[in-house]
């Protein structure tokens, strides 16, 4: 079966300036990530995970090179496009799951289906199916603060997918929960990826969160070192 | 016509007041519209601002606290811009001694000025039965032994009927009331010894309608006259003011001459002090003053003649430095403190939420909605509090202390007028938008990046 490139990163260089030092971030990085994938994103500190995430996230804007996403050359949108952009084609996993602290659960899961012209009917439809297929239809009215860690996370993945994006990226998602929230919400990513068909690309330090992907990235110093793919990912799969 | 009636006329005839309402209910329209359509923004803008009450309060309060001093500031200078502003029709002016403060003509120029001195054909005649009135000023004591502040009355004599026809602010009161007051001037046509003294001055005296009270005169000394109170003024710029019938004054000046034939009171021939006049326009307003300025009847003293405008504005020189004082540092300055406070509020809710601000633009808010949200609390704060401070403080003022005592010129006591409700979520919404423009631009400035690489 043909692949289909969700994203298509080529020759991307991003530095920035810190005084007179001139710091190369990601340099001549090229990459491509199939349709579907479940990616994760290793390496030290420092060695450019988050901003190869936040570029292909359309967070940040490359120093060169070019990125595509989709049909989209992100690389060359402006600020508000890349908005109206994100809104329809990405969800975002947060480590520390930032959630509105005075928006409920449901409201949280509704904000970026606002930016969209649907009734108020179509958005309940959709946020009560996502919070469904998160198992969280009886927190619907709670605050963030009233939730536990794995909760919140389920939350900020339901308020990710609710737009239905192709492509979803998690920046390590479970860096902040014990390792039982942590495989719960391992397990959610992968139903995701397998069941909805959506790309993922996930930074994490984690090999645990990582054997969870299809495919291992390893970046140090701005440069990609290793691309692996994840055979235990495959067989288990099959076991599965 | 009833008071409401009378006020949205007066805001029709008046562009300044028009476009107030106008601009205000588009405000509260738009408000309504957004609050509906948007609900969502209404909703998390109204969240933002009570996850900490005591700030919002606090700004509130302090919002609150200066649209009054701009309120009452304001009052003051409307009025008196009110007053001093030139009227193109039917307009009064005053007739003075034109050399000497304070006027005081001889009584035998009454007949001829409040007539305009027509003297040949085709000069212009006022009717002085509807369109003149005579002041004659009369102070006096109540306790000759003792004079203080407390026990002095200081009375406009006048023709009785002429009060509710020819005195400035009758129209602030409602048509009971005037019905009322004409009550009382009949009375005093009747028995010239009947007065009519304001509330605060009633008070003031220690004395109650009804009451008779022998009056010591400061100024027409020897003329010591008996009266009656028979009435009080509504509540407002009259409540330090009496009125006296002039014949009470003039006969007993009379009297008092008959029974000292070889010497006369030395007021006798500086008795008048005003003469009002109303034209019904700027042509016949020249063309009387020229008639009455060209008469040799009036040069001994001479007289002059001015719009009453003209003739406030040149009693306000007085106290032009503080009028200037008021208006051009006080009320700005209030107004950029308001804006700072603001400012100061929206900048620490705008950095306690980069991260929040970040997320939103991470789930495709454009730095424009943000704008608009941080913007949005700003202008609900402001919005609110200044309608809560004008509406409050005119009530407050107008109906509990009965206006703002600051006796300036001739003018005791201001009454806030309703505009003035207007001015409160109008001085609200400004400072506000000017406050936090630069926190606003701030937060939609936020690079996510930036802010989550701080994070992790």
């Amino acid at each position: 079966m043909d692949e289909v490139i969700s994203v298509r990163v080529e020759s991307l260089t991003k530095s920035f300036n810190r005084g007179s030092e001139k710091i190369e971030v990601l340099e001549e990085l090229t990459l491509n990530v199939v349709s579907g994938e479940f990616l994760a994103l290793m390496g030290p500190s420092g060695s450019g995970k988050t901003t190869l995430l936040n570029i292909i996230a359309g967070l940040d804007i490359p120093s060169s090179g070019s990125v595509t996403v989709g049909k989209n050359i992100i690389s060359s949108m402006s600020e508000t496009k890349l908005a109206s952009w994100r809104t329809r084609h990405v969800g975002f996993v947060f480590q520390f799951y930032h959630l509105l602290p005075v928006l409920t659960a449901y409201e949280n899961v509704e904000l970026p289906l606002l930016l969209l012209p649907m009734t108020k009917a179509q958005r309940k439809i959709q946020v009560m199916n996502v919070l469904d297929l998160v198992g969280l239809t009886s927190r619907i009215k709670h605050l963030p603060g009233q939730l536990s860690g794995g909760q919140q996370q389920r939350v900020g993945i339901a308020r990710a997918i609710v737009t239905d994006p192709d492509l979803i990226v998690a920046d390590e998602p479970t860096g902040d929960l014990d390792s039982k929230s942590a495989d719960e919400i391992l397990e959610l990513m992968t139903i995701l990826q397998k069941t909805l068909g959506k790309t993922i690309i996930m930074v994490t330090h984690d090999p645990r969160a990582a054997s969870k992907a299809q495919r291992i990235l390893h970046l140090e110093k701005g440069k990609l070192v290793k691309d692996s793919r994840n055979f235990s990912y495959v067989s288990g799969n099959v076991a599965n | 016509m009833n008071k409401f009636e009378k006020y949205v006329l007066d805001i029709l005839d008046d562009p300044v007041s028009l476009g107030a309402v106008v601009v205000g209910m588009i405000i509260i329209l738009g408000m309504v519209i957004f609050a509906s359509s948007y609900w969502f923004y209404f909703r998390l803008m109204f969240l933002n601002l009570r996850r900490n009450i005591i700030r919002t309060a606090l700004t509130s309060v302090a919002s609150i606290v200066l649209v009054f001093v701009v309120t009452l500031v304001w009052t003051i200078l409307w009025f008196l811009n009110l007053v001093t502003s030139e009227k193109a029709k039917d307009f009064k002016a005053i007739v003075t001694e034109r050399w000497q403060i304070p006027s005081q003509m001889p009584y035998a120029y009454e007949a001829s000025l409040a007539e305009g001195s027509p003297a040949n054909e085709g000069d212009y005649k006022i009717d002085k039965n509807k369109d003149a009135m005579t002041w004659q000023f009369y102070g006096a004591t109540i306790d000759p032994e003792k004079k203080t502040r407390d026990n002095i009355i200081f009375f406009f004599c006048m023709e009785p009927m002429k009060m509710t026809k020819m005195m400035d602010g009758m129209e602030e009161y409602s048509a009971t009331q005037i019905a009322d007051l004409e009550k009382l001037c009949d009375e005093m046509v009747k028995d010239k010894r009947k007065i009519i003294v304001g509330k605060e001055r009633l008070e003031a005296i220690n004395k109650k309608i009804g009451e008779r009270i022998k009056l010591t005169s400061l100024n027409f000394k020897g003329i010591d006259l008996e009266v009656e109170i028979i009435g009080s003024f509504p509540e407002g710029r009259y409540n330090q003011s009496a009125i006296l019938n002039r014949d009470y004054l003039n006969d007993s000046m009379d009297a008092y001459n008959r029974q000292n034939p070889n010497s006369r009171h030395p007021m006798t021939n500086k008795s008048l002090n005003l003469v009002w006049i109303r034209v019904p326009d700027k042509e016949v307003f020249q063309k009387v003053e020229n008639q009455i300025t060209s008469s040799a009847s009036f040069t001994t003293p001479a007289v002059k003649v001015e719009t009453a405008s003209s003739g406030i504005s040149t009693f306000l020189d007085a106290y032009r430095d503080l009028l200037w004082g008021l208006r051009f540092i006080l009320a700005p300055f209030i107004l950029a403190t308001m804006a700072l406070i603001i400012a100061v509020a929206i900048s620490i809710s705008v950095r306690e939420r980069r991260k929040e601000i970040a997320v939103m633009k991470v789930l495709g808010f454009t730095p424009a909605q943000v704008l608009f949200l941080v913007l949005g609390e700003a202008i609900m704060i402001g919005a609110f509090s200044g309608l809560f401070s004008s509406f409050g403080t005119t009530m407050f003022i107008n109906n509990v202390v009965g206006g703002i005592k600051f006796p300036i010129a001739f003018f005791p006591v201001f009454l806030i007028p309703l505009d003035a409700i207007w001015w409160g979520p109008a001085i609200g919404i400004g400072t506000a938008l000017a406050g936090s423009f630069l926190p606003s631009l701030s937060a939609c400035r936020v690079k996510v990046s930036e802010v989550f690489a701080r994070i992790s």
